[in-house]
């Protein structure tokens, strides 16, 4: 019997009432991977700027990773420790580059990380944010070519096993920020930031993450407490760096060692119930169990019912939490229920 | 490479990995898919909006 293991996805960028704001979907994942073998989530859930919690059965892919994952296209296999490579936009100011450059020194003198000498892109990437009629923020990227460059060089010279991507964001002064950092609004740079990080996990097949640069922003009194990790300091390095010193790596070939998780191993997928119309969710759907949270809401309206995916339906986290207990326990979660309906006949 | 965001109609389907595969092959006409989310769903005319940022070479 394979190990008990869980999905979770909080979709980056379409404002999450949790998850959708700095990393604040961590304590759902700190309460599955307690009652689970091992639990497979992303950056967005597990990067509170710098905060983060690592766990040893957790383990952190990126967004095209875990779609290739639940396609059964790669599978993942565990590492004890990945060599980082660092790579800055060239659109970086030098004194906000200096800020990453000594946070990534303290992961590698306080937390041990290991990482490569760090490449600047030669243009700068030129990141556009766009909030696309569905209330979803996207973005694209006006120098991938660059991007791809100085990745290459951080895996050909510095020997990276998994890249950690700092762009330059535009400074954004909106009601939109406002919203987000007041707790009610989508994450305007998630969706952008997803692309970059995309782009080279899709070339290179080796994992990566991206954190923002920006110039730090006003104090303001009224920040809620679910982006209160972004209010921290000069950087959201550090949960990136954290994240990728064990990322799992990608497999292609499904001969390799035992270790290597491949989606049908996958026994529960923990999804808000508003947003199962992600490329993983699709895939993985009427092969795992799908638990789909009603008070997770999102700016997006995409229940599962209308694109054929069966789910257990539950109001919270809470009941999600029962619900993989029981699983594992191996108890029909219904038998908790005070009344149980009789058999009939087929 | 150049990327781009867009968006597409797809007609609603029962199966949800037959759905993914004619995401995909709406999407590589105009481009190759790099990220993408049905964002919207019209149950009365059977059609999931689909938003996805593709890439191009140049």
């Amino acid at each position: 019997m394979s190990p008990f293991t869980v999905v979770l996805i909080v979709p980056t960028g379409v404002g999450a009432a949790i998850g959708g704001y700095a990393g604040d979907a961590l304590p759902v994942a700190r309460s599955i991977a307690q009652i689970s073998d091992r639990l497979i989530t992303h950056p967005n859930v597990l990067n509170g700027a710098q905060l983060y919690w690592s766990l040893d059965n957790t383990y952190y892919v990126e967004g095209y990773g875990l779609d290739r994952f639940a396609a059964k296209d790669w599978g993942l296999r565990p590492v004890r420790q990945n060599k980082i490579g660092l790579l800055l936009d060239a659109g970086i100011e030098p004194e906000l580059r200096l800020r990453h450059l000594q946070a990534a020194d303290a992961t590698r003198a306080t937390l041990g990380l290991n990482l490569t000498d760090y490449v600047v892109t030669d243009a700068p990437l030129e990141v556009e944010l766009r909030t696309a009629d569905s209330g979803a923020s996207w973005g694209t990227i006006g120098n991938p070519g660059s991007l791809l460059r100085a990745a290459e060089k951080l895996i050909s010279q510095g020997g990276a096993e998994a890249i950690a991507v700092v762009a330059r964001f535009p400074d954004d002064n909106s009601q939109e920020l406002q919203n987000y950092r007041h707790g009610s609004g989508v994450d305007c740079l998630a969706g952008a930031e997803a692309v970059i990080s995309h782009l080279i996990v899709r070339q290179f097949q080796i994992p990566a993450a991206h954190a923002p640069a920006l110039l730090p922003l006003a104090v303001d009194p009224e920040v809620s407490p679910r982006a209160a990790a972004e209010e921290l300091g000069y950087t959201f390095l550090p949960c990136v760096l954290v994240g990728l010193n064990r990322a799992p790596q990608f497999v292609q070939n499904s001969s390799l060692d035992r270790e290597t998780m491949w989606s049908d191993e996958v026994d529960a997928v923990v999804i808000p119930y508003r947003s199962c119309g992600g490329s993983a969710i699709l895939n993985l759907a009427n092969r795992s169990e799908i638990i789909a949270v009603t008070n997770n809401t999102t700016a997006i309206q995409v229940p599962p019912e209308p694109l054929g995916i069966k789910v257990t339906k539950v109001d919270s986290y809470l009941e999600a939490l029962g619900v993989i207990a029981a699983r594992r326990a191996g108890v029909d979660f219904r038998a908790l229920n005070p009344s149980i309906p009789a058999l009939r006949s087929l | 490479m150049t990327t781009h965001f867009i968006t597409a109609e797809i007609d609603l389907t029962e199966n949800p990995v037959k759905l993914n595969r004619e995401i995909e092959a709406r999407l590589e006409q105009d481009g190759k898919p790099l990220r993408w989310a049905v964002t919207q769903v019209d149950k009365q005319r059977q059609k999931a909006t689909v938003e996805a940022i593709v890439t191009k070479e140049d």
